[in-house]
């Protein structure tokens, strides 16, 4: 499979289940050791170990919207974990630029007021808010987003959308996104793809 | 006699002191294991020690030392066994328990250990404890403070979300698993100087209580070796004034702190 993304595009990747659409986000952020190929990231060829983690460093990372764990955890701490390798792990504690990198994501995803909230009272659309919070807080390039909209009802969809679309102009992102939704998927991205068994079935032209 | 002349006593005074220290600090345990589901690691610990001890016994050594080794061994196996073979930490803990509980008793009954003296490795007294015993309480609580101060973030991380703590490249896998060393090691260590009924009042209760009412694992963890030093030494005095067995006493001050927290969370 050959597939190439602009910087700034808005890519969707469709496909059924086990297509291949995580394994590939996966493999672009080197979580896959053994993978055959190659993975190239703003430039950089994505090879060791220390290319795992500068492409994690320059990537935001929205898993699947699940159910939060067992931890009670206050919105404001969920999002600055995501910060965790970028300036602070083990011994070393949140700086303040990490306080305030935290508190502007937070305005910019309307979260500011719930900023003391635990994260295990939140609706589904707001945990939706605080996992794109936390891959933001990061100040990537690239925003990588697997199904995003799974366990949203249609207005948190169009919320979503909107904020998306706001937050990708604002920050000059280059967007990957995993969905099963094809008229979601052409509504919002400049260019769709559909895998299938991990090979590119289907180019597709998005509606924008 | 008044609790201020049993002070007087330095057997008192090294029971009162483990009973602070171990409360403080064994009781943080307790939070990895509800938090990780390890509750059945726990037990199979405690099975893996006995089967150690009747090893030890078996081929004429010091039993204690044969548990010790077992439950090290126990604790740096469980988890590479778990994850290696995608299985369920409890799936693991179950496998393990009762192999060895039944490989103790085909020892008890072909090598005649006798199992009793097996068992004894289980009931220590924190009201014999000599000078040494106090020192390896200090050094267990030193390293639990330190592992958990070092490591609190990826802690953070890792029972909020491992999947993201992966991508982000905390090591979640071995952090699992030095914990889970971490436990082993303090069971081994704590087994014997304040008997096995206690170890589950200090690991686990105060946790129970503290997750409970808190909002945050910082909290939790506060409020944990709060309790757990409240438990431990409450209960010793307790068993004091009252004349009552220590080690149930203190059990039962646990149970009562995790009984009040759910009535309190219910009001």
């Amino acid at each position: 499979m050959s597939l190439s993304v602009e910087r700034g595009e808005f890519l969707a990747i469709l496909g059924e289940n086990g297509a291949g659409k995580t394994t590939l986000f996966r493999a672009i952020l080197r979580l896959l050791p053994d993978l055959e190929g190659t993975v190239r990231v703003l430039g950089r060829t994505i090879k060791t170990p220390e290319d795992g983690n500068w492409v994690r460093s320059q990537a935001g990372y929205v898993p699947q919207n699940r159910d939060g764990g067992r931890l009670p955890i206050s919105v404001f701490d969920a999002v600055m974990l995501g910060r965790w390798g970028k300036s602070f792990a083990y011994l070393r504690r949140p700086t303040r630029h990490d306080r305030e990198i935290t508190s502007s994501i937070l305005d910019i995803m309307g979260l500011q007021g719930m900023s003391f909230k635990d994260c295990r009272s939140l609706s589904g659309g707001q945990s939706q808010r605080v996992l794109i919070a936390r891959a933001l807080v990061r100040e990537p390039s690239i925003l990588l987003l697997d199904e995003p909209t799974t366990y949203l009802d249609n207005s948190s969809k169009q919320m979503l959308e909107q904020l998306i679309g706001q937050i990708r102009n604002k920050l000059s992102l280059t967007v990957l996104m995993i969905s099963h939704d094809a008229e979601y998927a052409l509504r919002m991205a400049d260019r769709v793809v559909r895998l299938q068994c991990g090979h590119i079935e289907k180019r597709l032209e998005a509606v924008s | 006699m008044s609790i201020s002349e049993y002070f007087q006593y330095p057997v008192f005074q090294r029971a009162f002191i483990a009973a602070v220290v171990a409360g403080g600090t064994i009781s943080l345990l307790g939070v990895v294991i509800i938090m990780l589901n390890l509750t059945t690691i726990r037990f199979a610990l405690m099975h893996v020690a006995l089967l150690g001890g009747a090893v030890g016994l078996a081929v004429g050594a010091e039993p204690l030392v044969g548990a010790f080794l077992a439950i090290i061994t126990g604790s740096l196996l469980l988890g590479p066994f778990s994850s290696r073979l995608s299985l369920d930490t409890g799936i693991t803990g179950a496998f393990f328990m009762t192999g060895s509980i039944a490989l103790a008793f085909l020892l008890f009954y072909k090598a005649g250990v006798p199992a009793l003296d097996v068992f004894s490795l289980f009931t220590g007294g924190i009201l014999s404890l000599g000078p040494g015993d106090l020192w390896a309480i200090f050094a267990l609580g030193s390293v639990i403070l330190i592992v958990y101060a070092c490591l609190f973030r990826e802690m953070q991380l890792v029972f909020y979300d491992p999947g993201q703590a992966e991508w982000l490249g905390v090591p979640v896998q071995k952090i699992k698993n030095g914990l889970l060393f971490l436990t082993g090691l303090s069971i081994g260590i704590a087994m014997k100087i304040v008997g096995a009924l206690l170890i589950d009042a200090l690991i686990l209760l105060p946790a129970m209580t503290a997750m409970g009412l808190s909002r945050s694992l910082l909290q939790i963890l506060l409020l944990s070796s709060v309790l757990g030093m409240a438990t431990a030494a409450g209960g010793l005095l307790l068993s004091m004034i009252f004349d009552l067995p220590t080690g149930a006493t203190i059990t039962l001050v646990g149970v009562s702190f995790l009984g009040l927290s759910m009535l309190f969370r219910r009001l």
